[in-house]
């Protein structure tokens, strides 16, 4: 049934994005996880042998591994068995636009991707279900040798390069969802920037669930190699179920020497979906990692990008900004692992919780032993807008026997009535003027998204800023 | 006679007792028997190394408990006013009801943590201070607990009760312990509490310096309830002992409530640190503040983790945490995990942790009037603790202070 008409929910939020779409489904599976399952994928997608072998691996690391007890609810809110793993309405992801199946182009234009592809981005992949139905890149990129690809067709056409990097950042041993995701993954997208290339217009990609009680579980690889340049965004949307779906992502990066790597999330899942994500990126000398992360919806986020330095003088950096509205729980955060000495962090991390949301900063930095002369700095500021809803952080700073400086910094505050009362004074109707205080307290964050995505941004937080103050 | 860490010892200790402190041994004991030992898979743990604690070969009491504690004395004139001060059991026999009102009321008997609940079932020797409604005490009140005897455990347990409008100012010490040039198969246990209730508008200003000897661990549970109006302020000082793991609570209960809970670690050698702070607000318009600031070298390890909660419904709440660490030598381990959990919105609520080393400028700039590297070292980590110690209202209990750390920090 199609429903292009916007989905109210009772307060607060409005999500454009909760419309459903009948796309006929070409390949799935039977619901629950088995071998099966992952048997059924590797044939339909004509793997390699070692790839169907590690799919079998990581399922059985993932029905052995536990659910830490900082995850409460992870245990018993839901069961596996309720999920459809693999589910496909195309055959092959297309690149050109045109020869993406009608209806789903009809659900992408809905969602207003691909408009902005020719102006703005190097490269655009559209995600839907399991599946990649689109993937294109800039023909000035590709002949420099700038590989964006899906990641299964990553590696069919780098069989080297994919496997030598492949599962090497966040191996399925790292945590259960890792595990899920490497026996089940399918999609997502696979960057390969080769030495000395600036890719200076973003590569974007789109992740779409249109399916009911769905897991998906794209894999992204990125390779930026020696002194290159690279800018990622990623965007997604599902439709507005009374059933949960699952989104388990792993993102593994490599930011070579000298190389910067930005990666860019605007995570605006509807409120029935799980999101439990890795994201990882190893860092080598002087080399530069910037995560930005943006989480305004899902019902429970679980995702903490993380830096790893290897290399001496490598820098991590991670924007985060999570925005808790109705029935989400935004866990969101950041990781600094020092490994090398000489290095730099920094984590800079603003939420706002509302109409009875909540939103928890988790962080890491930690230091090894040898990291040497490290700097890390760590940011966490939250607003609270209405007293039914709550703010945590959790932070944690280890160093081990070694010259480091950290320094953490929290606050939890409100939307003072001292500040509305300045702005209604000057004549501001008070729902603009807490939507005024609001992007404000957003702002270090916004201000470092592509233009469209911070008008985005702020657009979706005003939307939820919607009856805050009573 | 010794008496092992056992249910027998329990029953020992019960035999002349009243039946509810009895009840509340046996309690505690079943709870501290159900719980595991913790581990370093517990998250609060990790950091410690407890391979040298070793219960079973230790000693509860011998014919004596092993930590005697001694009270400064009480003027006549304040007896006769009505403040009560003696040891715990003393207080027990002489003023049941009073006691009873109280004790165990804040750390229950079946308090889940493991060495809590082994003091609650094996503790044998502490004090009592009451202060009467509107009296105000001047002249600090000591307590010392001097520890003594190898391969044994204390339980010192420590109850103060300020009723409304009271203001006493306590000093606490911890002394004492195996020598350091004995060999011991294990270390000595303290595991001691303080329960401390200041009700309306009530004031206590409350020292603790904790300087046994090494052999020594100690587990430190204190908690504070601060009512309407009430304020208290702490000034922990840790010292010594080879692992001290100290818990640190206050619990606002009424509005105007004000907390402001100050800690100085200073670790050398192999020894361990844990501070475990709580800045719970239970109701609204309550008012916490927290500085704890270490200094580490050698191979010293520290472990911060400080949590405020701001339960639903305490609007008007202001808490601040601080926790700063220095650094001297690259063999220290140090972890700080600030923790903020808040469930209203009309607050503001901060907190920050630092883990650094000294600044070469500021040290190029003291070396460069005429200061040897080591004074410049020694006038910047003094400097550094300060703030801390500038909290003391006791002059002489700050001097002790600043004696015990020049004593541990000055090479």
């Amino acid at each position: 049934m199609s429903n292009p008409s916007a989905t109210e929910l009772p307060i607060g939020r409005t999500y454009k994005e909760g419309f459903h779409d009948d796309i006929k489904t070409l390949k799935t599976v039977p619901k629950g996880l088995s071998h099966d399952v992952v048997d059924y994928m590797s044939d339909v997608k004509a793997e390699p042998d070692w790839m169907r072998q590690f799919r079998h691996r990581s399922l059985d690391l993932f029905l052995k591994q536990g659910i830490p007890e900082w995850m409460p609810g992870l245990r018993t809110e839901f069961n596996y068995d309720e999920f459809t793993y693999y589910l496909s309405p195309v055959d092959k992801s297309a690149r050109k636009w045109e020869d993406v199946p009608e209806e789903i182009r009809r659900t992408y234009d809905k969602l207003g991707i691909a408009k902005e592809e020719q102006k703005l981005l190097g490269g655009l992949g559209a995600q839907i279900d399991s599946e990649m139905a689109y993937h294109n890149v800039q023909e000035s990129l590709t002949k420099k040798g700038v590989v964006f690809l899906s990641c299964d067709d990553g590696m069919k056409e780098f069989p080297e390069i994919f496997r030598e990097h492949f599962a090497k950042v966040i191996p399925p041993e790292d945590n259960k969802f890792a595990a899920l995701n490497s026996a089940f993954w399918s999609g997502g997208s696979f960057v390969y920037v080769p030495k000395g290339v600036k890719c200076d217009v973003p590569l974007s990609v789109y992740f779409r669930i249109n399916a009911e009680q769905f897991g998906q579980f794209e894999r992204t690889l990125i390779i930026v190699e020696d002194d290159s340049f690279c800018h990622y965004v990623e965007g997604c949307s599902a439709p507005i179920y009374t059933t949960n779906s699952l989104h388990a992502a792993v993102v593994e990066i490599y930011v070579k020497e000298r190389a910067r790597c930005r990666y860019t999330t605007i995570q605006n899942w509807s409120t029935d979906v799980y999101n439990l994500v890795t994201k990882r990126a190893l860092i080598s000398s002087k080399g530069v990692m910037e995560w930005v992360d943006g989480n305004l919806g899902s019902k429970r986020t679980v995702k903490y990008p993380s830096c790893y330095m290897i290399g001496e003088g490598a820098h991590g950096e991670i924007l985060s900004l999570a925005s808790a509205d109705k029935g989400m729980w935004q866990d969101a955060g950041a990781k600094l692992v020092f490994l090398a000495p000489n290095c730099t962090g920094r984590i800079n991390s603003k939420s706002i919780s509302g109409h009875g949301g909540r939103s928890s900063y988790r962080g890491l930095v930690q230091v090894a032993k040898n990291a040497t002369g490290c700097r890390a700095q760590v940011n966490c500021d939250a607003l609270i807008l209405d007293e039914r809803s709550r703010s945590d952080t959790y932070p944690t700073m280890e160093t081990n026997g070694n010259l480091a400086t950290l320094e953490h910094e929290a606050s939890v505050s409100n939307v003072s009535e001292e500040q509305i009362f300045y702005l209604t004074s000057r004549g501001i109707k008070k729902e603009d003027a807490v939507s005024m205080i609001v992007n404000g307290f957003i702002e270090p964050i916004v201000k470092e998204l592509p233009m469209e995505f911070a008008v985005e941004i702020n657009r979706l937080i005003n939307m939820q800023m919607e009856g805050s103050v009573g | 006679m010794s008496n092992p860490i056992a249910k027998s010892s329990v029953e020992t200790l019960a035999r002349n007792e009243p039946a509810w402190v009895a009840n509340q041994r046996r309690v505690a004991w079943e709870t501290f028997e159900r719980l595991p030992l913790p581990s370093r898979r517990d998250v609060d743990w990790q950091r410690f190394d407890l391979k040298a604690l070793q219960l079973d070969k230790l000693a509860a009491s011998n014919s004596n408990p092993f930590v005697t504690a001694s009270l400064s004395s009480l003027s006549s004139p304040l007896a006769a006013k009505g403040v009560l001060f003696s040891t715990l059991p003393a207080a027990i026999t002489q003023h049941p009801e009073l006691v009873r009102e109280y004790l165990g009321k804040s750390i229950v008997a079946d308090e889940p943590a493991k060495f809590a609940a082994l003091h609650n079932a094996l503790w044998d020797t502490g004090a009592f201070l009451y202060v009467p409604a509107g009296l105000r005490i001047e002249a600090p009140i000591e307590i010392e607990y001097r520890f003594q005897g190898d391969h044994a455990a204390g339980f010192p347990r420590t109850l103060i009760v300020l009723e409304a409008g009271a203001e006493a100012t306590v000093v606490q010490k911890f002394v004492g312990g195996p020598a350091a040039d004995v060999k011991l198969a294990a270390a000595s246990v303290l595991a001691a509490s303080s329960e401390v209730f200041v009700k309306d508008g009530g004031k206590l200003h409350y020292v603790i310096s904790q300087n046994c000897g090494p052999n020594v661990f100690d587990f430190t549970l204190k908690r504070a309830h601060v009512a309407r109006d009430a304020e208290i302020d702490w000034v922990v000082g840790m010292f010594g002992g080879s692992l001290s793991r100290y818990d640190v609570q206050c619990i606002m209960e009424g509005e105007g409530g004000m907390s402001y809970m100050y800690g100085v670690g200073v670790g050398d050698g192999q020894q361990q640190i844990g501070q475990f702070t709580k800045q719970h607000h239970r109701v609204g318009h309550t008012t916490s503040d927290l500085l704890f600031k270490n200094v580490l070298r050698d191979q010293a390890a520290s472990n911060y983790a400080g949590i405020i909660k701001v339960e639903k419904n305490a609007n008007g709440t202001n808490a601040y945490q601080s926790n700063r660490n220095l650094v001297l030598d690259k063999q220290v381990q140090c972890d700080t995990r600030p923790i903020l959990e808040i469930e209203s919105n009309q607050l503001r609520c901060t907190h920050g942790a630092t883990v650094g080393w000294l600044d070469e400028q500021q040290l190029y700039y003291l070396r460069s009037r005429g200061l040897a590297d080591v004074e410049a070292k020694n006038v910047l980590i003094e400097a550094f603790l300060e703030p801390v110690l500038a909290r003391i209202q006791v002059e002489s209990v700050q001097r002790e202070f600043a004696e015990l750390i020049h004593h541990k920090v000055v090479r």
